[in-house]
């Protein structure tokens, strides 16, 4: 889809993931979250393709809680 | 030290409140003197009940006219502050202006009155349950010391004997955490046993409700009482539920315990390597089977439960955090609530793919022995204030190492229990982990009763609160 001319650029931290916090707080959470992604680094190399994800939707479930 | 009413467990207690030879008033004013005289050095209580002694009041005039409910009649009971209550506010151990929670008793409380117990007050958490230190709560066996999150109020009350039994929540240890490094017994069942309506959530798929006791024998008790189908809980089983003590005191001789030799038993102190040695040939000696394993797909462990446990808080907290009222938060508190906008959608859903390969690989190794024996805890309770620790020879943040052993449980769901299985070397308690398959709580049980009857841990009180 073409950009609206008036457009401001996204961003990525306070549009996309809206972390809306000041420069220096979002430095100091980014900081914090080094270790973090150094974890979640090592799951994304996995293929996971075929794997149905543990937590599974349940259409039923309203309906059994209301009764 | 001389056995008082205080010193005894659920099962010692109950038979004599049933036949009236302690009454549940003469049994709760005595922890209400000790709380008053004790709790200023541990700061474990938030809040007394202002009625715990109409309670039991209530409670010995039931018994005296034959209408005893069962174990848990009369017995001083606290409740972890992240457990609503209809008569004692909760604050979830946060001082955020504009927070409130509903003023009605959450499942478990509702089940512990109905079963007669006492609640005598609201144990302080750390705050939103996210972390290991749960300030200013000291531990008993050593007051520069933390005891442990983020059930450390009901860890050091458990502990320090100013109360019986104590309601936990456990998300990624916490629970089990506190009883290592204070020295109680604490059960995390499977997830969907015992349910958390009522319960501040931190991570919905995560969280488990559970108790803090004396010993094993009384956790059976308590998940007697806890345990059952909830509608009001989406994560609530609904499948029978069988009288957990029934397996306590039976033979362990032919039980297979697995030993997983890597994840479990890397980078650990040296002491909590050499008590959980001993006490998987404690229970070889029993006749037990020790079978060895290893499971390779631990190392992705700590990334998936980062990215559901960060996700899942900070969509818990997203109306605080747009209300700005994550600035009053505690700083630890708010950088991990702020931080799980960082998680993005794919790393969270590969993160509850990789779930499912885990489960999996537990059901494997589940097809080959009974239960799995584990430190609780790479370490043993460290200093208020340090923030690394070194392990091993290798310097490491001691919140990190904290819950390395017993996420992967709360990852997968599966029970487990933490049973007191010796001292460090400074005499700062050291914690056993048995887990087992899901809703395999009896042989949890079982095998954690019969190890804790070949020692006297259960019976040691720190000498401050003695």
């Amino acid at each position: 889809m073409p950009q609206r001319p008036s457009a401001k650029p996204l961003d990525p931290f306070a549009d996309i993931l809206a972390a809306k916090v000041d420069s220096a707080r979002l430095q100091h959470n980014l900081a914090a979250f080094r270790d973090v992604l150094a974890e979640i680094e090592k799951l994304r190399q996995l293929d996971l393709t075929d794997v149905h994800p543990a937590v599974v939707f349940d259409p039923a479930s309203p309906y059994e809680m209301a009764t | 030290m001389p056995e008082s009413d205080w010193t005894r467990p659920i099962a010692s207690l109950a038979p004599d409140i049933r036949s009236g030879r302690i009454s549940p008033l003469s049994l709760t004013e005595s922890f209400v003197d000790r709380i008053e005289r004790f709790d200023k050095k541990l700061s474990s209580y938030i809040a007394i009940a202002g009625d715990a002694l109409n309670q039991a009041n209530v409670a010995t005039k039931e018994v005296e006219s034959g209408n005893w409910r069962g174990p848990l009649h009369g017995i001083p009971i606290a409740i972890k502050d992240n457990y609503t209550t209809f008569d004692m506010p909760t604050t979830a151990g946060s001082k955020t202006p504009g927070l409130s929670f509903p003023m009605v008793d959450s499942a478990c409380v509702e089940r512990l009155r109905a079963a007669g117990a006492i609640l005598v007050g609201k144990t302080r958490t750390h705050e939103f349950a996210w972390g290991m230190v749960t300030p200013p709560v000291k531990n008993p066996w050593d007051l520069d010391r933390i005891p442990g999150g983020s059930s450390g109020g009901s860890g050091a009350a458990v502990a320090a004997g100013l109360c019986v039994a104590a309601l936990g929540s456990d998300t990624g240890g916490s629970i089990r955490i506190p009883a290592s490094l204070c020295g109680t017994v604490g059960l995390k069942a499977t997830f969907g046993r015992v349910s958390r309506f009522g319960v501040v959530p931190h991570s919905w798929s995560l969280d488990h409700a559970g108790p803090l006791t004396r010993t094993v024998a009384d956790a059976a008790h308590m998940l007697n009482v806890l345990a059952g189908y909830d509608r009001r809980d989406p994560g609530s089983a609904n499948r029978p539920v069988p009288d957990y003590t029934a397996t306590l005191g039976k033979p362990i001789k032919g039980l297979r315990i697995g030993v997983c030799r890597n994840h479990f038993f890397e980078s650990i102190e040296t002491d909590v390597e050499r008590a959980t040695e001993n006490a998987i040939r404690d229970l070889a000696s029993q006749g037990a089977t020790i079978r060895e394993f290893r499971m390779p797909n631990l190392r992705y462990g700590l990334g998936a439960i980062f990215a559901i446990e960060l996700a899942s808080s900070t969509a818990y907290h997203d109306a605080s955090i747009r209300a700005g009222r994550t600035l009053h938060f505690q700083p630890d508190v708010r950088t991990l609530v702020e931080m799980g906008r960082f998680v993005t959608a794919v790393d969270y859903l590969k993160a509850e793919q990789f779930r499912r390969v885990l489960m999996e690989d537990f059901r494997l190794v589940f097809e080959q022995v009974d239960v799995i024996a584990s430190p609780s805890s790479p370490l043993t309770a460290w200093k208020a204030g340090e923030s690394m620790v070194e392990i091993g020879g290798r310097d490491e943040s001691a919140l990190a190492a904290s819950w390395r052993l017993s996420y992967p449980y709360n990852l997968t769901g599966l029970p487990a229990i933490s049973v007191p299985c010796g001292f460090d070397r400074r005499g700062l308690p050291i914690g056993l982990q048995i887990a087992a398959k899901p809703f395999d709580e009896q042989t949890v049980l079982q095998v954690a009763n019969a190890y804790e009857r070949m020692h006297d841990w259960s019976t040691r009180f720190p000498d401050t609160f003695a």
